[in-house]
């Protein structure tokens, strides 16, 4: 295959390691230099650190950057110009796009696109989507509510960049969208895992083999860390009979990792992105594989609102391979982003990750894809329970799966749990994001 | 990357179309329909640019 047929762009993918990291370096002082010159809030935080753009000489100065997170760009905004307040490095004529956050973790974030930052974004997802081999003969569907959050906006014009016939989806309910995705005989289509499930779910109420039955070939998930969940992936994959690739990327950052067809982890697009890893405990930079810490990121060449080493308490961490099969440069992440900082949290004692009990559910056939885990206190002591579904037709078998449930529970999370088994269809089912982890101690 | 691309020449015809968009701007004489659709020809330009163009001599420091 020649070059330009596998990559979207062959030259910037597979730049050596050190003209890469030349490349950040370079792009990581423009950004900076922006910054500096054009947001009050970036100024101010420079200043009060005693640090001017010229102090960044070589990669190694880059720590030196105060860090930014999402409480502080709520805090900035809300001020004029109004209602991004003092991070806009842009006169506010120049925006065209009002975005904002899902407000899963509080209020939302506010984002201006200028013309020129959306067409930032259709082009970075352009990377990603050429990457799952998405091309112009590819019919995608969008099941999305086309509202003010991000969501997949920039999926549809990310589509269209590459050539594709979008179609939205946007005020269908899920019965209406797989029935003219069925009608059109769409090849393609992107959601959160939790809808691709549910959508599949809702098929087969109609009657519908979603594998045999529509024209389903690649799916994008993002928005959730379940695509680079292994039996996550593989129920979705078996239910459409399609290839599912995970998609990573936020309101504040832009999308900034993808799977390739090699699905050996997670790419990070380094020509558009600088990732760093730190530490929880200790906030040393972490460079080598096998050991977890959160993200702080850097988006180039977006402009209005800068993005500068921003922690996204995304848990990732490199991969331990080092040149993927793909060709790819861009280094990569092992198993995704594995969680949220704020979700991981001590249970017993015992350091959780939501990501490792759905793991456990979905990998056992007879369950349901929905569970809900809740944590509470009885006293001084961590309490936590595990509700799931029985799938239809195993409610025979109901106490070798809670032996089975039991053991993989023990194995993978270190805990026990009180376990709660639900008639299929009856725990809560969500369209977009999932809110199954519930911890309530703080609440008691 | 076996392939060799012709980067340089491809920098210098982004560098001409830059120009050339913003001479376009500066001869309009303030038509909207003239000005707006040259901020969208540099959008899709500076992707060139990010693409292309910033590639040439990636030691170097434009800041």
């Amino acid at each position: 295959m020649k070059p330009e047929e596998q990559y979207w762009n062959p030259v910037l993918e597979t730049l050596p390691r050190e003209k890469l990291q030349q490349f950040q370096l370079k792009k990581f002082k423009n950004i900076l230099k922006w910054a500096y010159e054009n947001s009050p809030f970036y100024r101010s935080l420079y200043k009060s650190a005693g640090l001017e753009p010229g102090d960044i000489r070589t990669a190694d100065d880059i720590v030196k950057v105060p860090k930014t997170e999402k409480s502080m760009l709520r805090e900035a905004q809300g001020r004029e110009p109004y209602p991004y307040g003092s991070i806009l490095s842009v006169p506010i004529e120049q925006v065209t796009e009002y975005r904002q956050t899902s407000g899963t973790t509080g209020q939302p974030v506010y984002h201006p696109e200028t013309w020129q930052d959306w067409e930032w974004s259709a082009e970075s997802w352009a990377y990603a989507l050429y990457a799952y081999g998405y091309r112009d003969y590819d019919r995608v569907f969008l099941p999305f509510g086309y509202s003010v959050n991000i969501a997949f906006w920039a999926g549809h014009y990310g589509a269209e960049k590459i050539g594709c016939e979008v179609v939205p989806g946007g005020v269908l309910d899920t019965e209406a969208r797989i029935l003219k995705m069925k009608e059109i005989r769409a090849t393609a289509f992107m959601a959160t895992p939790t809808y691709i499930l549910g959508m599949a779910d809702t098929a087969r109420k109609l009657g519908l083999d979603p594998a045999k039955d529509l024209y389903i070939k690649k799916i994008t998930a993002a928005g959730e860390p379940g695509a680079c969940v292994p039996a996550t992936k593989k129920r979705m994959e078996e239910a459409w009979g399609a290839k599912v690739y995970d998609q990573v990327g936020a309101t504040e950052i832009g999308h900034w990792g993808f799977e390739c067809q090699a699905q050996a982890g997670l790419h990070v697009l380094e020509a558009f992105h600088l990732v760093e890893i730190e530490d929880v405990e200790t906030g040393a930079n972490i460079t080598e594989p096998g050991k977890r810490g959160s993200m702080v990121i850097t988006t180039f060449d977006r402009f209005a609102h800068p993005c500068i080493r921003f922690d996204s308490k995304d848990v990732i961490e490199w991969s331990p391979v080092e040149r993927c099969e793909c060709g790819r440069t861009f280094r990569l992440l092992k198993g995704g982003v594995v969680g949220r900082a704020d979700d991981i949290t001590k249970v017993k004692g015992v350091l959780l990750a939501p990501t490792a009990i759905e793991e456990v559910v979905r990998d056992i056939p007879e369950l349901g894809d929905e569970y809900e885990v809740i944590v509470t206190k009885k006293g001084d002591i961590d309490d936590i329970t595990l509700k799931v579904e029985i799938a239809p037709d195993f409610k025979r078998n109901a106490s070798a799966i809670e032996q089975k449930l039991v053991q993989q529970l023990r194995l993978k999370t270190g805990l026990r749990y009180n376990l709660e088994f639900h008639d299929y269809g009856t725990l809560p089912r969500y369209d977009v994001k999932a809110k199954r982890f519930k911890d309530l101690r703080h609440k008691e | 990357m076996v392939k060799e691309y012709k980067i340089e020449d491809m920098a210098e015809k982004i560098r001409l179309l830059k120009k050339t968009a913003a001479e376009l701007k500066r001869i309009s004489g303030g038509i909207q329909a003239v000005d707006r659709n040259v901020d969208r020809i540099l959008a899709s330009v500076k992707m060139l640019e990010i693409n292309i163009g910033d590639l040439v001599d990636i030691s170097g420091d434009d800041s």
